[in-house]
């Protein structure tokens, strides 16, 4: 049994990681964030980094992030970290919103970000 | 451990019937360049040219820059474990073509992969615009992943930049610098009055296109540890990150860290260097816990008075150089960090995506939101077609007269964080 869930908007990463605990969501990147949020005010930790990959969040359209599956008190560093990496993301929305990409490069975006969280749950396990 | 750096001046590169240097001239055979790159079954083609300073070229999707160096004497051979054997390298003396490289492009993915103008405003913003390049634009056979293309790509630089190196090995150097590094009760005993320096060396290391190779391992998977700073100079850390343009480090950066350059020349006057610590920025939090815990602890094992740390990307990693920065500092142990900035278009905003009070000695690259014009070129190495697909562009970024409107983050190197570059602040 997994020790996490995964939080993502990712369709590679839903298709390719058959996870039990796998939290999909048609929300934006941003939205992505905001829901770990809500996780991490529920008690949940932050496993993996938000900001994940150099690609800037104005760019990519997809983020996954892994949190803890279990829930106790709210763990301050977890929700501080979450809560600058939805500052950042904002203000990069707000320099230049995300273009409209091609397929081709919806694609490479998300391959990037599931290379990125596959090594991380690699590293987990 | 002692290297010995051997400068050959180059000043101009010419297409020749044999790769040599003849009055700081490098002349390449692009028929051999070519078979070698070859050589590679997954690459289909590779179109070689030449740019040279103040010539009115663009060359992108820029993915490595490696300077070419061979080994003359001492132990194994350049880039060790992944081109020659994984022997331990930094001793006896190199040679380095100084004032040329090896450019690789190609559209690995869709978007991001960096500008070098070779004149007008862009170029005052990349260093390499002052370089002679031999660029190879390699295209992949069909249906290639990306993975594998970004592999050969990177394989084939490596090649043609030891090919160059070998080529030229007899040629005396104009310059012969040496470096040394003692063994560590003989370096501390060295200058006992002066503070004990050492660097802390972050390396990209996040996945695809975000690695960085040590010895040949993914560097993903180490613990940090300890190098002689001559490792690096002969090809011990290669890039294979490609993206963030501005502010990654090519293999050619590697290879001229600037901050190890500059603290071998205040050994034995302001500071004693006692050497390099390298580390990395994985993605998952416990691993960052964990490698900064090491940085720490080895600081302190070390008895270092203070310490340099330099951070490569944005967001992820901003995280590990604080972690790296509280925990050396909490060690009683001074730092001073090097990044660069993303603090929107006018440089108002928050800088970092991370940040603690004890970060209180900061060495900027440079604002990667800052907008820039950058005039159309008269020809173009590689491919325009994903210019405002690139880092820092957007929508309509490239105009019908090929001119571009972008953020700096589309040029490579502009922001480097390891200050090989020209922009930074001062505060007074």
């Amino acid at each position: 049994m997994n020790s996490y869930i995964l939080i993502t908007n990712n369709p590679m990463v839903k298709k390719n990681l058959i996870e039990k605990d796998i939290f999909f969501t048609n929300k934006s990147l941003l939205g992505v964030l905001i829901e770990c949020r809500n996780h991490i005010h529920k008690g949940h930790k932050l496993l993996s980094h938000p900001l994940s990959s150099s690609v800037k969040p104005n760019e990519t359209p997809f983020k996954s992030v892994l949190i803890s599956k279990s829930a106790s008190n709210l763990d301050y560093r977890s929700l501080e970290i979450i809560e600058s990496s939805i500052l950042s993301t904002k203000k990069f929305i707000s320099n230049a919103p995300q273009p409209k990409w091609p397929d081709k490069i919806l694609d490479d975006f998300m391959l990037i970000d599931y290379s990125v969280i596959s090594n991380t749950i690699d590293s987990i396990k | 451990m002692r290297l010995e750096i051997g400068e050959i001046i180059i000043d101009d590169v010419q297409f020749g019937n044999s790769t040599k240097v003849e009055n700081g001239t490098l002349f390449v055979n692009a028929d051999e360049i070519k078979s070698i790159v070859l050589e590679d079954e997954h690459i289909s083609s590779v179109d070689i040219d030449l740019a040279k300073p103040g010539e009115s070229i663009r060359i992108t999707p820029v993915k490595d820059v490696i300077e070419p160096r061979v080994k003359v004497s001492g132990n194994g051979g350049i880039f060790p474990g992944i081109i020659n054997k994984v022997d331990t390298v930094g001793t006896g003396r190199t040679n380095v073509l100084k004032g040329c490289a090896v450019v690789t492009c190609g559209k690995i993915v869709g978007f991001q992969e960096g500008i070098i103008d070779m004149t007008g405003p862009g170029a005052k913003y990349t260093p390499f615009s002052k370089l002679n390049n031999i660029v190879l634009v390699i295209k992949p056979k069909e249906g290639l992943k990306q993975y594998d293309y970004e592999h050969a790509t990177r394989m084939a630089g490596l090649k043609i930049a030891t090919y160059l190196g070998e080529a030229t090995k007899e040629v005396t150097p104009d310059t012969v610098i040496p470096y040394e590094t003692k063994s560590l009760f003989e370096q501390a005993d060295l200058y006992p009055d002066l503070p004990k320096v050492a660097y802390v060396y972050m390396l990209q290391t996040q996945g695809l296109m975000h690695d960085t190779y040590v010895y040949g391992v993914d560097a993903k998977k180490i613990v940090p540890t300890l190098l002689y700073p001559t490792e690096i100079m002969d090809g011990a850390i290669l890039s294979g990150n490609c993206v963030s343009a501005c502010d990654k480090n090519t293999t050619y950066h590697h290879l001229n860290n600037p901050i190890i350059k500059n603290l071998y020349e205040k050994d034995g006057k302001e500071i004693n260097f006692m050497g390099v610590i390298i580390t990395n920025e994985n993605v998952y939090l416990a691993d960052k816990e964990r490698s900064s815990n090491f940085t720490a602890k080895l600081s302190r094992y070390l008895g270092l008075d203070g310490v340099i740390i330099s951070q490569e990307g944005f967001g992820n990693p901003d995280t590990d150089l604080i972690m790296n920065c509280k925990k050396i500092e909490d060690e009683g142990i001074k730092t001073v960090i090097v990044t660069d900035e993303y603090a929107g278009r006018d440089g108002s905003s928050q800088s970092l995506a991370d940040a603690d009070p004890k970060a209180d000695a900061v060495v900027t690259g440079g604002n990667a939101n800052q907008l820039i014009h950058l005039p159309p070129m008269e020809k173009i190495i590689g491919m325009l077609d994903y210019v405002d697909k690139i880092a820092g562009s957007f929508d309509g970024s490239l105009s019908e007269d090929g001119s571009i409107v972008a953020e700096l983050q589309v040029i490579t190197g502009a922001t480097n964080e390891l200050g090989f570059n020209k922009l930074s602040a001062k505060t007074y």
